[in-house]
């Protein structure tokens, strides 16, 4: 039994990191541009997808580097050419504008890539089994684990010292004042957006590892990640992190009690957290309206 | 019997003191200005009396009642109505309909799924009144967004007066107009205090309106009281010119 | 009677004419009868969002899960409880209604994105219950095992099932019903206060209207609406399945006001006739017909954000 929960909690801290990479990028757009992205999802899928049409090129270790680039190339293309256009009217038009990219990302996948799941072979150095006690904890997982945290530590340590980085923590707060000062605006959404897709280029190379490609994988990280901005608190990138290990590990432990129910958990998680502290678990009081 | 009467009210955020123990009493039919150079602090004093900031110290009563843990929306209830700076009207609705919107919040019928036919004829009339207080009749439908500013001001005035308020606050009412837009505020005002007798305190910086309007000035300097008197008394009085001129220098 | 009320009055005889007379002409345009039933199921839920979205300025990106916890109620009862289609409809009617009202009281404080961000992952949490609990509702595979009944006069029978045109009228009574009370609503004080609430939030709270409360009710009205549309929604198919719950069905809903002019009462229902009956026609045409809907949705957002009926107003204003 204590093995099994110590499975489970395991599983789900490697599941909470992944929903948190995922949740992370989308919190980025959403704070400082106001973005809900919906086509998010549709992102990891093509990161997924263009690692594995450049292993054979590059091989496992090159795509995991090229892809995510090229994933966050084609999220400033589509920032600078749509979404750009959407900021300052009602939030409602780039909701509706991801939704509908969403769409053509998914169908546009299976078009090129067929509508059938494909196999995404990683590293046979990764795949063995750390310990046959711990047979579940596989290298690849704990690669997976390893690559979230040195990113988001990265991406932490940028946004407090590099001198973009903190423009950008400062447009979240106060976009009018960070524009008086003559930063540009424009650029830094631009440039914040790639960064948010960039992340989750890099969800759609480690999930595919994981679980192979098929094109609506990324449709089962939308809502958790949803729910991970909610939980953590918006605004908080902190609190993002926080809320996607968190629901991870929820839905970990509910696996062993009550399998059928390790989804509704995080949901269970949402609303408690909505009726107890509504802003989120680091939300600022300023950001609920 | 006064209907505002303001006691020693102060109002600091953090170390800076925005307003420093005013008092005030506005009599009933009177028709204050309240004036002072820049950063006098008369719209934190405004939105002090409207219940928009809660104050630091002191009291505010409204026909004798005290009114400072009253939130603004219920003061609207006991008869005090303010119009904003920046004009606050519904843009895509037209002038009748704004100001049907506001009559019937005022009436109590905000809930109300239905009406009938006497209630709805009450409105009616009560539109009809409200209407030619700000010279909008020629206007009641077009659409408010689409109307000169000056017309919007009016509009937004006349919203207030549809709440049929006891005391009307006016936060720079002539703010961005021009000479003939200016002249057609000042001249509804005028109606309205003369002829309606109502109850009025305004913040302006156009002098000229102030001194062709008010019973009575108030001059705020720096957050703190710095006369009160007529406009014969304020014109005449030292202290104040040396604060307008001291800011123009 | 002014131009203005005289044109309206044309507009609507025309609209109820053709809804009227709908499986008469539509077979002219390669349409047919059950079609019909579909744009008007989908047409109200569009309009039941558009309450809420068009006249209280409030985003919901949620409503697919009152529309089918209206579904699947109505069907739940008509196979385990009582083979009655008013009962079903009724049924259906009051658990997505009273869902959506509970569930509302925790959502009303937020607003713009976050409110819609809430909504969505709330919407959710009924995709997974009717996923999951396939004992019941039968999992992925639908609900299936109930049809709807006929309507019992005592003096005579109306039979729904066998005839899509019985059908199709007693959808187009129901409809008119509803659409009825919706526009005596928006008509109302409380309507007024909705659209003062759209206009100018700040101002509409400075005249004391607890803007919470207003929001709640309007949200509430909306549920109500939308549980209702599902529930004919599950007696136009004889079935329901988890993808009724389905946020891209909330997405197809607000597809649906924006295209048609979602400030325009009607508004909602043109864009579910020019919606459903693409989606239709698309469908059959190629398997691409994802892309074209997302194109579609890109090319409304950049270019007619005010849908085609906003697009017809601005023509004659200008």
């Amino acid at each position: 039994m204590l093995q099994l929960i110590f499975f489970n909690v395991t599983n789900g801290l490697i599941i909470g990191a992944f929903y948190a990479l995922m949740a992370i990028g989308l919190s980025l757009i959403l704070n400082l541009s106001g973005v809900i992205n919906f086509a998010h999802g549709g992102f990891l899928v093509i990161g997924g997808y263009l690692a594995y049409a450049l292993t054979p090129r590059l091989g496992f270790w090159g795509a995991l580097i090229v892809a995510p680039f090229l994933t966050a190339l084609i999220g400033f293309a589509v920032e600078r050419l749509l979404i750009r256009r959407l900021y300052g009217r009602d939030p409602l038009y780039s909701l509706l504008l991801t939704f509908g990219l969403a769409f053509i990302i998914e169908d546009g996948t299976r078009q090129i890539w067929g509508a059938n799941g494909l196999p995404f072979s990683v590293p046979a150095a990764l795949t063995s089994p750390l310990s046959y006690q711990f047979f579940f904890i596989t290298g690849y997982r704990m690669f997976m684990v390893a690559m979230v945290a040195v990113v988001v530590a990265l991406l932490f340590v940028l946004l407090r010292y590099t001198r973009i980085g903190v423009r950008i923590r400062a447009g979240t707060l106060d976009l009018e004042t960070v524009a008086a000062l003559g930063v540009n605006v424009r650029a830094l959404r631009s440039l914040n957006f790639a960064v948010g897709i960039f992340l989750a280029g890099l969800a759609g190379v480690l999930a595919a590892g994981q679980i192979g490609l098929e094109p609506t994988m990324g449709d089962a990280l939308l809502m958790p990640s949803f729910i991970a901005i909610i939980v953590g608190g918006v605004g908080s990138l902190t609190g993002t992190l926080l809320g996607g290990l968190l629901i991870g590990v929820a839905s970990g432990l509910t696996a062993v009690i009550f399998p059928s129910a390790s989804e509704a958990v995080i949901y269970v998680m949402m609303a408690i957290v909505l009726l107890v502290r509504p802003r989120g678990l680091l939300g600022e009081e300023g950001m609920l309206t | 019997m006064s209907v505002l009467e303001v006691r020693n009210l102060s109002k600091r955020f953090g170390n800076l003191v925005a307003v420093r123990d005013i008092s005030l009493s506005v009599a009933s039919g009177e028709l204050r200005a309240v004036i002072g150079p820049n950063g006098a602090g008369k719209t934190t004093f405004f939105n002090l009396i409207s219940g928009f900031l809660a104050p630091s110290a002191g009291s505010i009563l409204f026909d004798g009642r005290d009114v400072i843990a009253v939130p603004p929306h219920r003061r609207v209830g006991l008869g005090m109505a303010r119009t904003f700076q920046i004009t606050e009207i519904f843009p895509e609705l037209t002038v009748f309909e704004n100001i049907r919107i506001v009559t019937e919040v005022a009436a109590g019928y905000r809930l109300r799924p239905w009406l009938s036919a006497a209630e709805k004829a009450e409105v009616r009339r009560r539109i009809e009144e409200t209407l030619p207080l700000a010279a909008l009749s020629g206007k009641a439908d077009r659409l408010v967004g689409e109307l000169a500013h000056g017309d919007q001001r009016a509009a937004e005035i006349a919203m207030a007066l549809a709440l049929k308020p006891r005391l009307l606050l006016l936060d720079e009412p002539t703010a961005g107009m021009g000479d003939q837009e200016t002249y057609e505020i000042t001249q509804l005002i005028r109606r309205l205090h003369q002829d309606r007798k109502l109850t009025i305190v305004l913040i302006e910086h156009d002098m000229r309106v102030v001194f062709h309007l008010a019973d009575r000035i108030t001059v705020l300097d720096q957050g703190s009281f710095l006369a009160e008197g007529t406009p014969q008394e304020i014109a005449a009085n030292e202290a104040v010119q040396t604060a307008y001129l001291g800011q123009a220098a | 009677m002014t131009a203005g009320e005289y044109r309206r009055v044309v507009v609507l005889a025309a609209i109820w004419a053709a809804l009227i007379f709908a499986p008469y002409w539509m077979p002219v345009f390669g349409g047919y009868t059950a079609l019909g039933s579909r744009v008007l199921v989908l047409g109200l839920g569009a309009m039941a969002l558009n309450f809420l979205l068009g006249f209280t300025g409030v985003l919901s990106f949620g409503h697919a899960a009152w529309f089918g916890l209206g579904a699947y109620a109505c069907g739940l009862t008509l196979k385990f409880i009582i083979p009655s289609t008013p009962l079903g409809l009724l049924a259906g009617t009051l658990v997505g209604g009273v869902a959506g009202a509970l569930l509302g009281a925790l959502l009303v404080r937020r607003r713009g994105v976050y409110f819609a961000m809430v909504t969505i992952a709330f919407g959710q949490v009924f995709y997974y219950i009717a996923f999951q609990w396939s004992s019941v509702t039968g999992g992925d595979d639908g609900l299936r095992g109930f049809a709807r009944q006929p309507l019992d006069f005592s003096l005579f029978q109306i039979d729904l099932l066998h005839s899509d045109l019985a059908f199709y009228y007693f959808v187009l009574v129901c409809f008119a019903v509803v659409v009825a009370v919706m526009a005596l609503i928006l008509r109302s004080p409380f309507g007024r206060t909705m659209i003062a609430i759209r206009e100018n939030e700040r101002r509409a709270r400075f005249l004391g209207i607890p803007i919470e409360l207003h929001i709640w009710i309007a949200f509430t009205l909306s549920c109500f609406f939308m549980a209702f549309a599902g529930g004919l929604y599950a007696l136009l198919n004889n079935f329901a399945d988890p993808r009724v719950l389905h946020y891209s069905l909330s997405g197809d809903f607000v597809i649906m006001a924006v295209m048609g002019g979602m400030r325009m009462f009607w508004g909602p229902l043109l864009g579910a006739v020019v919606f459903v009956v693409l989606q239709d026609y698309l469908s059959s045409l190629t398997v691409n017909w994802m892309s074209f809907i997302g194109v579609l949705i890109v090319l409304i957002v950049l270019f007619f954000p005010r849908g085609i009926l906003g697009l017809i107003r601005q023509r004659r204003t200008a």
